[in-house]
């Protein structure tokens, strides 16, 4: 206001629009404030008050701190926003190290499936990792078409586990069935690993399911093959 | 909040919209400054854009007391300094600025005056140079204004106002001396 007011007086003054003792005033006034003298000086060397580029020159000073505040706004967002970001790094992270060590975790148990058909239909057999290191040289899968093929005709479903040594030959030996199975279970598990192929390691323990055969005879040339079983084939 | 208040507000918290507050009145004035030394509307109007940046870092470490005259003195070195870069020859009144700057030193005490004083001042008065005396005359006793005082002794303007302000000048000088010499 004030300076509004020194504004127009310097405007009145500069065009003579002043009567002699207002302009005495102002001379006084400006005797002892030299920052207005100087400022009188200006306006005269200019011949006069532009107040449309002094209302420019205000509406520059406001953008210009509306600026500084709208920056400091948006450093603000932006570091906000860094650090949602580094949060969300972080638990990416630490989700990757999560599946990746379930997924290690998983190899160190190998938990083996070699579960190769269904045990209803076909003989299954799991080697027990516990009891050996027995592999069959003809891989398992080629083991267990082999068990499929020979399984006779009518024997027994059940469940068993067997414990043999390896000789040199590569040939199971001192086979013996673990806890009391049905005798016809054991029989059947050492004719076939004696008949069968050769072994790589020193100890086996296999867990051998032998299906259940309710219509015994009839069942097997309706065998259902499942789909991962390619290869075996029924006589 | 007054200046002061709006300065120490601006010191603590670096609130640019105080600053803007404090500098805002005295826009008009600094542009009209700007434009006597620089003698430009686009570059006085620059000038004043950056001399408020300028002072953005400035206020927040030096105390200011009187901000007005400081502000004044900045804005005028501020000028002096951009002359100089750009090497402009410049016409600076060396007596305008002498009792300019000796006028911030004078910060006013009003003293009562007494019957002796007068006497020292008709002394000091009777030691001007013929126009000194004359427009210091003209104007403190008659209060006539500056045209006035060209027009009835056929003085120039810018002649009439240095006049007086070097007599004023020089009557403070004369009238602390003889102050002294007592």
């Amino acid at each position: 206001m004030e300076n509004n007011y020194q504004l127009s007086r310097i405007h009145n003054y500069i065009h003579g629009l002043m009567s002699r003792e207002e302009m005495f005033q102002l001379e006084k006034e400006a005797l002892e404030d030299p920052f207005l003298q100087d400022a009188i000086d200006g306006y005269r060397l200019q011949n006069g008050v532009d107040a449309k580029q002094l209302s420019l020159l205000q509406q520059r000073l406001s953008r210009r701190i509306e600026n500084t505040i709208a920056t400091r706004h948006a450093q603000y967002f932006t570091w906000q926003r860094l650090a949602i970001g580094a949060a969300a790094g972080v638990l990416f992270v630490v989700l990757l190290a999560l599946l990746y060590f379930k997924h290690f975790n998983g190899k160190a148990e190998r938990t083996t499936d070699v579960t190769l058909s269904e045990p209803e239909n076909l003989v299954a057999i799991e080697p027990l990792l516990d009891g050996g290191d027995a592999a069959p040289v003809g891989g398992w899968k080629a083991f267990e078409q082999y068990l499929n093929n020979q399984v006779r005709d009518g024997g027994k479903g059940g469940e068993i586990i067997v414990n043999f040594t390896i000789g040199k030959d590569g040939l199971p030996d001192q086979i013996h069935a673990e806890g009391t199975p049905e005798q016809a279970l054991v029989d059947e598990a050492i004719r076939l690993l004696q008949s069968g192929g050769k072994w790589q390691g020193t100890k086996g323990r296999l867990k051998i399911t032998f299906p259940l055969k309710e219509m015994k005879n009839s069942a097997q040339s309706n065998i259902i093959k499942p789909p991962h079983c390619f290869g075996i084939e029924k006589k | 909040m007054n200046e002061k208040e709006l300065l120490q507000h601006y010191k603590t918290t670096g609130d640019l919209s105080a600053l803007g507050k404090l500098y805002s009145p005295y826009m008009s004035l600094l542009y009209g400054v700007c434009f006597k030394y620089l003698q430009d509307p686009d570059r006085s109007q620059d000038a004043v854009m950056q001399i408020f940046e300028e002072l953005i870092p400035k206020l927040r470490h030096y105390e200011v007391d009187n901000f007005k005259s400081w502000l004044h003195v900045y804005s005028k070195n501020y000028c002096l300094m951009q002359l100089r870069k750009d090497k402009r020859t410049t016409q600076v009144d060396i007596e305008d600025n002498l009792f300019e700057s000796e006028q911030k030193l004078n910060t006013s005490e009003e003293a009562k005056w007494e019957e002796r004083d007068f006497e020292k001042l008709e002394g000091c008065m009777q030691a001007l140079n013929e126009e000194q005396k004359e427009c210091v005359r003209l104007f403190y006793l008659e209060q006539k204004c500056y045209k006035d005082i060209a027009d009835l002794t056929g003085y120039d303007l810018n002649k009439v106002k240095s006049a007086i302000q070097n007599g004023k000048r020089n009557l403070k000088i004369c009238m602390e001396r003889k102050e002294n010499g007592k």
